[in-house]
């Protein structure tokens, strides 16, 4: 009487939430409401079911009947917001695991456990379940980020969080938790238009704390499509810590300031404004380079300055004032060039130490002693530093203890972001010229992590990565060996994958 | 680049910023206090008149102004500077610094922290995330 429209309703259930997971529309709230309704029947049924045990005397009975009809349905629930709040890592766990998250329950699982990780045992103790998991997939990936959040190595988890859309292994449940950690970190830090960028290119199944805070961040980036008052109070009601978050709605519903306060504050785009333009080249230059010092390196602000200290160098007052007092001062001969060279050179080191930390590319168009100077010494020093770092990557294959296969991603994914910071700041030019050393010693460990270390998720973003660089620079060797690579079938825990 | 420029007065210990800003606040005319136009001789009798100050402790040697603020005036500074306006090439440069440098300025008043950092401070927290 009470099992067939249980199951049901369960299968009712999962459809809806699956139905959620594709969409960020209105019929996002539709399925929302759906899926809490029928949880609701769920629950009310499975008690009414175990309290009609009770009645009949049949305790026993009623006790495996709570464990298989009610604690999954309102595990989620037990997790959110009592295991993990009070760090109960193991509860935390089998919860997770009897929620019915779907396929391969334990790679959830282990993220909830990871999740509710705060002290050092919780986290060696997740940290073992995750290394009796190979090979390594999303579950493992998005826990070990858990675990480096709970350590409080915030850029460690959102980096660690952000590779898992290379992995081809999808947990719906791992990636509806990755993607609300990183739309929480997001608005942390304030950064809308991150977040509006993941929730158009629907990098991850939406939970309703993260739909809440895309919506939120499309009203604060005053995105194309922001969702009107109506619909955010109404994600708002859907989604838990509405204590928190409504503050959050209301400064999002908030008129935004006039125009002219927001053009003040991102003032340092404009390249007129790091300085008051004084009078002779060389005093703008020096005004201009104490500047850039004291502040955030901007790509606007050096190559303002690089400008500004090609202008000065070259300007012929400069060089004729020069002259004049190295004949008054008897300085021997040759010392204006020497001069004019010594000060290019000692404010291009200082200018590519500033934007080599800062990931700044050398402005464009830059042709003076200043400019030329630091569009050299920027592309070779991250080309060489590009070289070395894919070197020693490769040479891990002949280490004597095998990494952890963790520990193998977690160098991709160092090398990659290097790679990318590097490319994005040199250009197409620079991305050709660090391509075939990249995708030499990538392609290797590709075929390495594959054949001997049957790390198959792995190897396969690896190669899909070097397919998408090789499209790029228009490669047609390593386009066709990384279609190849790419065309087999993954084995994951979720079955052959083919991409 | 060899550091011939203005810097080359008072060196620096290993591992010290360099700065163009820094090499702006060792400049030897600032060290010294004197203008650019400043003769050899002038140079020579400032140095001196500074070296006794600071080994009499007066208070206002102890400090130099610079476009950065103010910085700490030490005998050895003094010493390297003097050496520097000396060579003619080294003076040079360290004018070119010290003439086109903007006008020295007093100590900063202590940095407010920023707003906008502190704005959704612990909000990840507050959401049931960590840390």
């Amino acid at each position: 009487m009470y099992a067939l429209p249980y199951l049901l309703l369960q299968r009712l259930r999962q459809a809806a939430i699956n139905a959620r997971r594709r969409d960020r529309s209105w019929r996002y709230l539709a399925w929302s409401v759906l899926a809490g309704a029928l949880n609701g029947v769920m629950l009310a049924l499975a008690t009414a079911f175990v309290a009609s045990l009770l009645v009949w005397r049949l305790w026993w009975l009623a006790i495996p009947m709570i464990a298989v009809l009610v604690v999954p349905v309102v595990a989620d629930t037990l997790v959110r917001f009592v295991f993990v709040p009070a760090g109960f890592y193991r509860l935390a766990y089998h919860a997770a695991r009897y929620s019915r998250p779907g396929a391969d329950p334990s790679a959830y699982a282990l993220c909830a456990a990871a999740w509710a990780s705060t002290t050092g045992t919780a986290i060696a103790w997740v940290e073992a379940r995750r290394e009796t998991r190979r090979p390594l997939g999303d579950g493992e990936i998005a826990a070990t980020a858990l675990l480096a959040a709970a350590r409080g190595d915030v850029v460690t988890a959102r980096e660690l969080l952000r590779s898992l859309t290379m992995i081809v292994e999808d947990h719906p449940a791992v990636r509806e938790l990755a993607g609300e950690w990183l739309a929480c970190d997001a608005a942390e830090r304030g950064a809308w238009a991150e977040l509006v960028g993941d929730a158009v290119r629907l990098r991850w199944p939406a939970t309703p704390l993260t739909y809440l805070l895309e919506g939120i961040a499309a009203r604060r980036a005053e995105a194309p499509g922001a969702p009107g008052a109506i619909e955010l109070w109404a994600r708002w009601a859907l989604a838990p810590r509405r204590r928190v978050t409504r503050a959050l709605v209301g400064a999002a519903l908030a008129p935004r300031p006039a125009p002219r306060d927001g053009a003040a504050l991102t003032g340092l785009d404009d390249p007129a404004t790091p300085a008051p333009p004084p009078a002779a080249p060389l005093h703008r230059a020096v005004a201009a380079q104490l500047a850039f010092e004291e502040q955030p390196p901007t790509a606007a602000d050096l190559a303002f300055t690089v400008r500004a200290w090609d202008a000065a160098l070259g300007d012929a007052a400069t060089q004729d004032w020069l002259a004049r007092r190295a004949l008054e001062l008897d300085a021997p001969a040759g010392a204006v060039e020497r001069a004019l060279h010594d000060v290019a050179g000692a404010v291009t080191d200082e200018l590519a130490r500033r934007a080599d930390a800062a990931q700044l590319g050398a402005p464009p168009g830059v042709v003076g002693p200043v400019g030329t100077g630091l569009t050299r010494r920027l592309r070779h020093g991250r080309l060489d530093a590009l070289e070395a770092g894919f070197s020693r990557w490769a040479e891990r294959r002949n280490d004597d203890q095998p990494h952890p296969p963790i520990d193998e991603w977690r160098e991709f994914i160092a090398l990659w972001a290097a790679y990318h910071a590097a490319v994005t700041a040199g250009g197409l030019e620079l991305r050709r010229l660090a391509f075939p050393h990249a995708f030499s010693k990538g392609s290797n460990m590709a075929a390495w992590l594959w054949n001997k270390r049957e790390e198959y998720a792995l190897s396969h973003a690896i190669s899909r990565w070097l397919l998408a660089e090789a499209l790029v620079v228009g490669d047609a060797e390593a386009i066709e060996l990384g279609h190849r690579n790419c065309a087999l079938a993954v084995p994951t825990r979720l079955g052959h994958i083919q991409s | 680049m060899s550091g011939a420029g203005s810097r080359g007065a008072s060196g620096g210990a290993p591992g010290t910023p360099t700065g163009v800003a820094t090499r702006l606040a060792d400049n030897p005319f600032f060290v010294l206090g004197i203008t650019v136009d400043a003769s050899r001789i002038e140079v020579e009798r400032e140095a001196q008149k500074l070296l006794g100050m600071l080994e009499l402790g007066f208070a206002e040697a102890q400090t130099y102004a610079t476009p950065l603020g103010p910085r700490e005036r030490t005998a050895e500074l003094v010493r390297a500077a003097v050496a520097a306006l000396r060579d003619p090439y080294r003076r040079l440069v360290a004018e070119l610094w010290a003439r086109h440098a903007p006008p020295a300025r007093a100590a900063a008043a202590p940095a407010e922290p920023s707003p906008s950092l502190s704005r959704h401070g612990g909000l990840r927290r507050a959401l049931g995330w960590r840390p």
